[in-house]
Formats: structure tokens, sequence, C-alpha cells
């Protein structure tokens, strides 16, 4: 993409919140390096200027580096890079704003320049001082105090207070609360991924109780269904699947794991005993079954079955998996590029890489086709069952962590170019430098890491973990990269509020259901999303906050809506993963099965998605449709697209043309009689409100079309209103059913339907 | 990319398009509605929309003909009469040492080709009798023969070919393709992918899809039997009118939303419904070869209703000719062991190249006289080589085989910008190494994409806060190869 430099750092500088000011501060504001400068740096400069000392050029010997204070004012003989207070004396802004195509920086070859903006930017930050800061999310977070603001009325706690002070200064006003419905709605799937009955929300719309909303938050926190839903987001960044992956990705047994992930979100276990558990349940003392089935959180990475690969080589993948992952889960840190050479952005080194591997690199698992070592685990349940003779209980297996006996350890050295077989200096496991050290005394094992990863001296985690339940609620995080949190990543755009989410989940130790409850239950989260024109032209992203959330659903969340509505959904939990409807394509996976599958049967075909089988070579095709990701590697966000064949999913899909036809019965048989009622029914059950009058009639038309369109073609209609439900109810018209399964798949189809909103 | 930008673009941003110009055409929703739209003229930004590269292209669409498993390019392109007349003898230990191979270890046995080589066209590149219909079309054909991958498995190496790396996560060659240029036919997807022999590619739907790009991207499977795009056929009973009043309702009720609450995306939702709405005639008719007469269907030697090589190419040439910007082959059966007759270069390899030659000499002749090839980048070729000897545990057996080999092999492009009649690069004389002219498949990523119009430093997307491209940090545009 070509972007013209000036209009990226106009976004850039939307973002950092310097076009928001008032116009009335003509002063200029202090600037502060690690939000204003360093971005402009990094993107910019530090390729060749940064913590990578082999491509740094330029400067004295080891070149020049931007990234540090000692490095930027280092005589240069005679002359300096920069020197502080003097803009004009400093060789960085006379390059970079040079027109010589033989002295400007960066090189016109690298096709990067710095826009007239930045340049007054930089030179400005000089004059001021040229003050260094730390990269922001590298310094620990302390509580901010809470602003002043001029209306103290609208804010319901903390949160608020924070939004309202930047929308004050925008000169925007929060947006009205939304109506009861929306809100009841809009909670409901946030918190369980499904949407209240009629019944559920009217009772909330008449509950005169001045907390009732309070106490609904509550009681949908305690619904197994919300480990259901929040489950998602972990098993995305966990790469949670079925299969093994590569060519052949035959099937694994893991799901274990997927329910160990509901019932500990259901259970509010704490965040960090979450983490300890599934990067090193097994090095706990005693550890139990709960607790070695959780590291099967690091048993997802892929293991290569095709014939004629070296198993070391895969191995070695996994563990760089392994990394990759929990550097990017807990602290927001994109760290692949060090495996290879020292990290170009931020101060990460090869050899820093190699040390947080050899964490890692004592799991005894070795890239074998039979998963091992494995854990045997009698579900709950099963272990009570008489062992009578006839019927053995066979207990589930689940790839586990285990370290190698101490006398078998590994040695682990740096790989040159992150090739296996190169190999450089040994190294001993332990953390980079620009975070805090490991607690002096502890062991060097996966069980120190876990604890260092969820330490309160962290300065990464809480706000990475704060960010990323906030972006699940608000559609967009604080930092909008919630995957980078480095140099090349997002400013917070509250970066106070974001201290205070952050402090707040290290105050509660980790209480992440009342983490949540405070989200939504702030005066923010309840307004209405309604969207003016001076919205949408100040703020289209609703960074500000001054209406309510509306973004489309995830996929998981489009299917079991669609089911919920129709009343096909299961509530069944827990268990081996299924398979409902999905196409044929009558082909095999390379080296391995086929990739159609025999559909599951009974209830098993109307389960909620996140029990769909998840095969990484075959996602089921309509959620890979709706941005689900395939699961072969820590997703952290997944893009939300609005495209032509999520419409075909809906639209035809049998599995949706199924929830039409059942949820046409559901019309028939409990929504009243004339059409009227009918539709009204309809809609309510969809949408989760009133119809108005022009909604109403658009829906009663088209029945009566589509019932005028199927009257003479009996067997038409048979098909629209049971192919492939089956059987049609003797007591209504074939007819009748076959229009309501159209008037169905119109309300399944809607924007709003699609939309939290 | 910046995740601002990204939700800028995929929704509807009327102040951003204005003020930002991203190179995302815009189109007025109303004439997507066919002129009676009940919603303000509004703008919408399409991702698909098409784009301008970053230059002249020299091809505006790619057809990727992927033969699945690597093809035994020294019995097809890379004559190499040294090996010949060595066959039989052991390896020399030179072209063994701190080597890996799949399936051999030990010192294996020199393998010359038993087929019979010649020269063709007025370019005089070099192919076996296997591929006779082929000779016909050497003056088309840009030979490499100097070709290097890093990766000796299957399914790492064709991730390396298509993503640019040999892990998972990232976005395919025709993503990148489509991301860069949109489409020319919003009726179809941009991005296509028709599989034969009954095996999806080594990198499953990896090797097609949109890694950390936006789904849209996506390389779209189009079947042979049922639905050719999935889901394109409206549900039993419903015929197309009810579908369009269905659809009508749909509108009129979206855009009652979109005026009460304002959220452009609404807009953008209806768009989407009435372009799945049209897709659901464009494809079904792209799809039907036999809307093609029978002189064309007997030169592809294409059989309406089967699922073959042959019908897939000239399935290519109908979707490139609609304005589908990247199509992309596999053909499953081309790892060439020597484990079964069928893997035997011999009668193996005549009978398996019989499915491939014929239509692929059509589908080149077919361009040529369409006058479309000028502006097609046609390409063939595996995931690798394969060795100048004899597999290691099918060297006792009476087929002849020969394992995976990524340190030098050939294979070929055509039309699109690339010289016809042209072998570039070479090999050694036992076919073991590179003599001149390295193209690794970076190099090759780099050249595609330059085709198409890009400098491949330059078609970037952020992510993680990085720019990430397709040929990763490597590649070397191939000028030696341009037209």
């Amino acid at each position: 993409m070509r972007h013209p430099p000036i209009q990226l750092t106009l976004i850039v500088s939307l973002l950092t919140g310097w076009l928001t000011l008032p116009a009335h501060s003509h002063a200029k504001p202090p600037l502060d390096f690690s939000r204003d400068i360093k971005p402009i740096l990094s993107n910019k400069c530090f390729f060749c200027h940064g913590p990578d000392a082999s491509q740094r050029k330029g400067g004295a010997e080891g070149g020049l580096r931007l990234d540090t204070a000692e490095g930027m004012t280092v005589d240069l003989g005679g002359y300096f890079a920069v020197v502080p207070g003097k803009p004009a004396e400093s060789e960085i802004i006379r390059r970079i704003s040079s027109r010589d195509p033989d002295e400007v920086m960066p090189p016109p070859a690298t096709n990067k320049s710095l826009s007239p903006q930045e340049i007054s930017l930089t030179s400005e930050w000089i004059q001021q001082g040229a003050k260094f800061s730390v990269h922001w999310s590298y310094v620990k977070a302390v509580r901010p105090d809470l602003p002043a603001l001029k209306d103290n009325a609208w804010p319901r706690n903390e949160i608020d207070r924070f939004l309202l002070a930047r929308m004050e200064n925008a000169a925007l006003k929060p947006s009205p609360e939304a109506d009861r419905f929306a809100l009841i709605r809009r909670v409901s799937l946030d918190l369980t991924g499904l949407p209240p009955t009629w019944e559920e929300a009217e009772s909330f719309v008449h509950d005169r109780d001045p907390q009732a909303y309070e106490r609904r938050v509550d009681r949908l926190l305690a619904k197994p269904a919300f480990g259901e839903h929040w489950a998602q987001m972990w098993l995305d960044l966990a790469r949670y699947a079925d299969s093994a992956g590569y060519a052949d990705d035959p099937p694994r047994t893991i799901w274990l794991f997927r329910d160990y992930v509901i019932r500990s979100l259901n259970a509010n276990k704490p965040f960090d005993q979450f983490t300890i558990e599934q990067i090193a349940g097994d090095l706990l003392a005693n550890p139990t079954e709960e607790q070695l089935v959780a590291t099967a959180f690091h048993r997802n990475t892929l293991t290569n079955n095709e014939g004629g690969t070296n198993d070391e080589e895969f191995r070695n993948a996994a563990i760089v998996d392994r990394v990759n992952t929990t550097m990017a889960v807990w602290m927001g840190t994109t760290i692949a590029c060090a495996q290879c050479h020292s990290h170009k952005y931020d101060p990460l080194s090869q050899e820093e890489y190699f040390k947080l591997f050899a964490f890692f690199n004592q799991s005894e698992d070795a890239d074998r086709q039979d998963e091992s070592p494995l854990a045997s685990i009698y579900e709950p349940g099963q272990e009570e069952q008489p062992k009578q003779g006839h019927a053995e209980i066979i207990p589930v297996t689940v790839p586990i962590m285990r370290d190698l006996p101490v006398d078998k350890h590994r040695v682990t050295k740096i790989q040159h170019r992150g090739n296996f077989l190169e190999l450089g200096a040994e190294v001993t496991a332990g953390v980079p430098a620009a975070f805090p050290a490991l607690s002096e005394g502890a062991s060097r094992d996966r069980l120190a890491l876990a604890r260092w990863l969820v330490d309160e001296n962290n300065p990464l985690t809480p706000r990475v973990i704060a960010n990323r339940y906030w972006e699940q609620l608000f559609g967009i995080g604080i930092v909008a990269s919630s995957e980078e949190f480095g140099s090349q990543g997002e400013q917070p755009f509250h970066p106070e509020l974001l201290d205070w989410l952050a402090v707040k989940l290290v105050d509660t130790r980790w209480d992440m259901k009342a983490f949540i409850k405070l989200l939504v239950t702030s005066a923010a989260y309840r307004q209405s999303s309604k969207l003016t024109p001076e919205l949408e032209s100040v703020d289209p992203d609703n960074r500000l906050l001054a209406r309510g959330p509306r973004f489309r659903m995830s996929a998981e969340m489009v299917r079991d809506q669609a089911l919920a509505v129709s009343g096909l959904l299961s509530p069944k939990m827990y268990g081996p993963p299924v398979k409902p409807v999905q196409p044929a394509f009558g082909l095999t996976a390379a080296f391995g099965g086929s990739t159609d599958w025999q559909t599951s049967e009974g209830e098993d075909r109307y389960r909620r998605a996140l029990y769909t089988t998840f095969r990484r070579s075959n996602p089921y095709p309509s959620m890979a449709t709706f941005d689900a990701p395939n699961r072969e590697v820590c997703t952290v966000r997944r893009v939300r697209t609005n495209t032509p064949l999520q419409a075909l999913v809906t639209l035809n899909d049998p599995v949706y043309v199924e929830a039409a036809q059942a949820f046409a019965r559901r019309i028939v048989s409990g929504g009243g009689s004339s059409p009227g009622e009918r539709a009204r029914f309809a809609f309510r059950s969809c949408l989760c409100r009133e119809p108005n009058d022009q909604e109403l009639a658009q829906l009663v038309t088209l029945y009566e079309r589509g019932a005028k369109h199927f009257q003479p073609q009996p067997e038409k209609a048979r098909q629209m209103a049971g192919d492939p439900l089956g059987t049609l109810p003797a007591d209504f018209s074939v007819a009748e059913l076959a229009a309501w399964t159209v008037v169905g798949n119109v309300l399944l189809n809607l924007d709003e339907f699609l939309m939290k909103r | 990319m910046h995740p601002q930008l990204e939700r800028l673009q995929l929704q509807t941003r009327r102040h951003f398009l204005k003020q930002c110009q991203l190179g995302f055409g815009g189109i007025a929703l109303a004439s997507l509605l066919a002129g009676d739209s009940p919603a303000s003229p509004r703008y919408v930004i399409n991702p698909l929309a098409p784009k301008k590269p970053h230059f002249d292209a020299k091809a505006r669409r790619v057809i990727y003909l992927h033969l699945t498993g690597s093809p035994p390019h020294l019995d097809l392109y890379d004559y190499k009469p040294e090996l010949v007349k060595h066959d039989g003898q052991p390896c020399p230990g030179e072209f063994l040492k701190g080597k890996r191979f799949a399936f051999t270890s030990g010192v294996p046995k020199l393998m010359g080709t038993p087929r019979r080589f010649a020269p063709h066209g007025q370019g005089g590149v070099w192919m076996s009798d296997a591929i006779p219909h082929l000779h016909g079309a050497a003056d088309e054909i840009c030979m490499i023969k100097s070709m290097t991958t890093d990766q000796f498995n299957h399914a790492p190496a064709e991730l390396l070919l298509y993503t640019g790396s040999s892990r998972s996560g990232r976005p395919s060659m025709g993503a990148w393709a489509t991301y860069g240029l949109g489409t020319e036919n919003e009726n179809l997807p941009g991005f296509v992918v028709l599989i034969s022999s009954g095996v999806q590619p080594n990198g499953g739907k990896n090797s097609f899809g949109s890694g950390f790009l936006p789904s849209v991207f996506q390389g779209v499977q189009c079947r042979s039997k049922g639905d050719p795009v999935l889901y394109a056929s409206d549900p039993p009973g419903m015929d197309r009118e009810l579908r369009r009043h269905s659809l009508d309702t749909l509108r009129d009720l979206n855009d009652l939303q979109a005026r009460e609450l304002g959220h452009p995306e609404t807009l953008t939702r209806i768009v989407q419904y009435e372009l799945a709405f049209r897709m659901q005639t464009s494809v079904p008719e792209v799809m039907d070869i036999t809307r093609e007469n029978k002189e064309t269907l007997e030169a592809y030697g294409a059989q309406p209703g089967a699922a073959s090589f042959a019908n897939n190419c000239l399935l290519a040439r109908r979707l490139v000719e609609q304005g589908v910007r990247f199509v992309q082959l596999f053909d499953w059966g081309w790892d060439f062991h020597g484990t079964s007759p069928a893997e035997d270069i011999r009668d193996g390899l005549t009978k398996k190249c019989a499915t491939m030659d014929k239509p692929i000499a059509a589908l080149l002749k077919d361009l040529r006289q369409r006058g479309m090839l000028d502006e097609t980048l046609v390409i063939c070729g595996g995931e690798f080589g394969r060795t100048p000897f004899r597999e290691g545990r099918t060297a006792e057996g009476g087929v002849l085989g020969r394992d995976h080999y990524p340190d030098c092999y050939s294979m070929w492009l055509a039309g699109g910008g690339v010289k016809g009649g042209y072998t570039h690069g070479d090999s050694d004389d036992l076919g073991f190494s590179i003599a001149r002219d390295k193209v690794h498949v970076h190099d090759l990523q780099a050249t595609i994409l330059y085709l198409l119009g890009f400098d491949h430093l330059r078609l970037t997307y952020r992510f993680q806060g990085r720019d990430y491209r397709l040929t990763d940090v490597h590649g070397e545009v191939v000028n030696g190869i341009v037209a």
C-alpha cells in the first residue's frame, strides 16, 4: 500500500490525541519521547540506528544508535546527532530535513521519509530539551489520579471519569443511555455470547429495582454460557484445534484443554493462577489432573507427521512457537524476529530469545506421532461408574508438558539465523534485561517463568490483559494494536485509563469476572450506540467512546445466535468435538484422511460453535468466512470483515436455512394467530425490540407474498419449510410455514441481527 | 497495517476517503443498487475494488498451475547427458556431504533420465517426450533451470513458495495479489482456487489463505460438484424471484436501521448482499463449461461434470476472462518417489503427464488466440525439484523414482511480461547445483509481484508492529526473464 506519509501522520496524530486537543491551547504542549517521538524514530530510523548492532549504520564505532539517550548524544567528531535544546545544532534535524539525496535521512533507497510534521515534532522535542524516557509499556503502571471534570453527574465509575475528561477536552458529550432492550441484548451477548429471550428482556425492562442492571450482570456472569463464550478468545490465543497440523493434519485429542478453559472461566479462576497452571501446572507440587490438563496449552503446537521430516527440526519449531505465543499472549510483545537476529525496534537480543527458548527446551515432547507425553484422565463422572466386567472405562488422553529428568536436560544454544543446525554459544534460561528480573533464588524453569509473567512488577501483563478484555467489549483496544505493545505498536489512546485498569486488575488479585463487571457497568458501556453525523466525522472509530459500542459479532456468535433464536441450540456442554453439517469437497488432506466428515447425530448437530471439530487445514468453512482464524498460530486479534461470501453463508448455508425453518415453526406455534402478531413475535425474538409500523409492514408484506407464492406450489413449499429440517408439523399449512421460513431467513440476515448494538 | 487503517478501509468512511485517498476506489452506493437506491448516495470503501499497482504492470492477472508433490524436472525439462552417462554409479560424496534428504540415506545411485529430450521451438527450450503437446508451446515458455528453495518437505516447501515462510500464518501469493490489485469483476471472487486429483494442497488452506490479511483476500475454493462457490445456490424451494423479494425486504429493513442509527457499515452490508445476489448468477455461469464449444472442450480434453485438471485449465481461462485476478490450480500426484508404478518416471510419468500436457498447451494457445496471454502470467511448477539419484527406499525395486530435492530444479512461466522461448539459468552437469543465475523462490515471488506492477518491498501490511511482505526479508526481481 502506498500511503503518502503526511496522511499517515495525520492518523497517528489523531491517535495520540494531538489534533483533538482544544484549539485554544496555544502553548505548545510538552512532548513525551515515548509517546510522541519514539514511534517516528522506530518506524523510520531504528532499522539502521536501533537495538540490532549487526544492522547498525553510521556514527562512530558500533554505529549510530537513536534508541538510547547515550547513543543520541554521543560525540560524532565535533558534532552530535542530538544537542538538547538546540535543534539547529542537531545533526539529526539537518539530515532529516535535507533535500540532498546523498544527505537526507532516511536514505531514499529505503522508501521511507519523514513528513514535515514529523520533522517539526522531532525538532520541537529537541527544543524542549530532548528528554528521554523508557518505552511507556516497560514501566510498571501506577494508579493515576482521577481527572477533574465539569460534569460529575454522568460517571458511574472511574472508567467514566477518564473517558469523560477526554470527551470534555474534545468538546463532546456522552450519548444518552441505551434503551433497556438494547442494553439487555448487548450485555447478554457480551457476557454469554447468546441473546436474551424476549421474556428475559421484558422482565429486565420492567424491573424497577435501581440495581436491576447490576443484578442482571451478576446473573449472566454466573451462567455456564459465560465460560463458553469467553473461551473463544482464549482458544484463539492458545491456538487450540482438534488436529495436529501440517500436510496430513491428523486428528488430535486435546479437547480436555478446551473444557479446562471453559471450567476455569466459569469458576472465575484468578488470572495469575490460570496462567501458572497452563504454563507450568506440571511443575507445581503434587499437580492435580486439572493442572496437568492445563499444560496442554503449549501442546497445541503443530506436529509434523509428513514422511521424511526431521523430528528434531519440528520439535524446535514447536518450542519457537511456545516462546512466541507466550510473549504474545502475556507480554503483548512480538518477539519472533529475535529468533533470527536481534530485534530491530525493541531491546530484545537474539541471545535473550534463546534464553526464553531454554525455559521450554526441557519438555519431553519431540514432534512424535503419538503426541507423547500424554496424561490419562477419567472424565468427571467417569470414575464413579461401576467398573463391571463388560464395559471397561477407557480414559481420555491429552498431550501435556512434562520436563525431562535433570540428567537428560538439553543444552540450549543460540541458533544462527534461526536454523536449528547452525548452533552458537550456549545459553541458560533467563528473561530479557529490558524487563524486571526473575525473583532471586527462583529455579530457572517454566514455573519461574509463569510466576514472572503474572508478577505484580511485570509492567506488561496487566496492561495487555486489561486491554484485551476491553477490546472484546468495546470493539477496539485502548491500545488498538492489542498484539503489540512494543515500539512498533500503538500508543494507548487513554494511557491513564489503561494504567488505572492494569493496577485495578492486580489489586483485585486478577478477579476477571469483577473486571468484566466493572467494564459493563460503566456509563460508557451503557450508552446508546447511535452514530450522529458529528461523531462520525470527529471520532469514526469510537475511540473517545462518546457512544456505545456497535460491531459485528464473531463467527461463533453468528452461528450460536441463529441456533438460539430458532430454538435448535443444544445446551449440552463439554466433551469431544462435534461435526455439524458442512459441505462436501470430495477431497482428502495431503497424505491424510478425507476433509469431508460424517455429520454428527441428534443434538450434536446443534451444539455451540466452539464445540465444532477444528481441523486446521480445513477450518469449518462458514466460520472461516466470518473471520475465525485457522488456529495454527496464536491469534491475538481477529479482523472483522464484511463480504458477499458472508451473505451467502447466512442466506443459503443449510445450517442457517434449517434455523429459519425451525424458527418458522416457533413463529406459527407460539407467535399468535394473525400475520401481524406473528411478524411481531418473530421480530422481537430476533432483535429484542418492538418493531415500528414500517418494519412490521415490511415483514407482513413479505409473508403474504411468500404465502401466495407457495400456495400453488406445495412441493416447493415443502422443500422451503422442511429441507433439511425434516418432517413438517401436520397442524399448519405448508405454504404458511414456507413463507415464515422466508421471513425468518430475512430476519436472521439483518445487519442489526449480526451486530451487537 | 495500522489497525485503524484496516478498519477504516473495511468500513464505510466518507471522511476518510476524502481526506486520505488511501487508494481504494470509491463507488457510489446508488450505482451498485441499480439506480433505485433507498439509501442516500454515500461512498463505500470496497477492499476488492480495482487498485493501481506501484508502476505499469506487465501482467494483469495470474494463473498458477501447481503440480503438487513436485514433478521430476530431470525427466521433463532439464536434460543432463552426463547424468545419463553415469547412470547407476554411486553418487559422489561431495554432492551428499552436509545434505539432508527426506527418504534417502547412505550413498544412493545416480540416475540418468530414461526419457528422450530435444530442444523445441525457435528458442530451443528443452523438453522430454513426456510432454509432447507442450513442445508446440515452447516459444511461449520461459524456462527457469536454476530454481532453489530452502525446504525439502512438502508442506513447509509449499508454504515457503506461496507465503514466503515455511511456517503457517502468512498470507498467500494470491491473497497478496488481490490485496494489492483488487478485482476487475466484483461479481466474482478475486482469487479462485481449483483442485484436481482429489487431494488438497500440502499446506491445506494455508497455501491459499489470507493469513493475517483480512479474510476477504483469501482464495475461494470452487468445487466441481454441488455449488461451485459454497452456498451460492438458493435453498431448495426458493426461486430467484422470491430471493429477490426477500432481499428487497432485507435491504429496506437495513436501510431503515441505517437511517435510524447512522452506521455506515449497515450500508456496506446492503452492498455486500447485492453483490452476493449477483454472484449467485455469475459464479455458476462462469463455472459452466458446457457453454464452451466442442472444439474448445476437445482441445483441453475437458469433460463437463468431471473434476479434472483439464476442466480446471479451461475454467482458469474462463475465470481470468471474466476479470478474476488470481487463479490457483493444485493437482495432486506429482510426488515421483517410485513407491508404486504410478510414481515411475517412465510409464507412470507418461500417464500423469497425459492429464496435464494437453490441457496446459491448450490453455496457452487459447489465451494467445484470445489476445489475453500478454496480460496473463501463467506459472507452472512444484514446491521443489527431485534428486539426480534414485530414491533410497525404492532403489532396489523395479520402479524408478527420485527423492525431494530443493537445491536446484526447473519450472516455467509464460505470457504476462516474460520472455517466451527462453531458458534462464542452468544446473551443473549432473544437476546437483546451480551453474548460473540462481533464482530462489523469494526471487520468483518478487518477480511475480513485479510483473503485476509491484515493488515487492513496498507491497506491505502492518501486523504485530512490523510491515510484512510476501518475500519476507529477501527477494530480488529476476530481470533476466522479463520481456
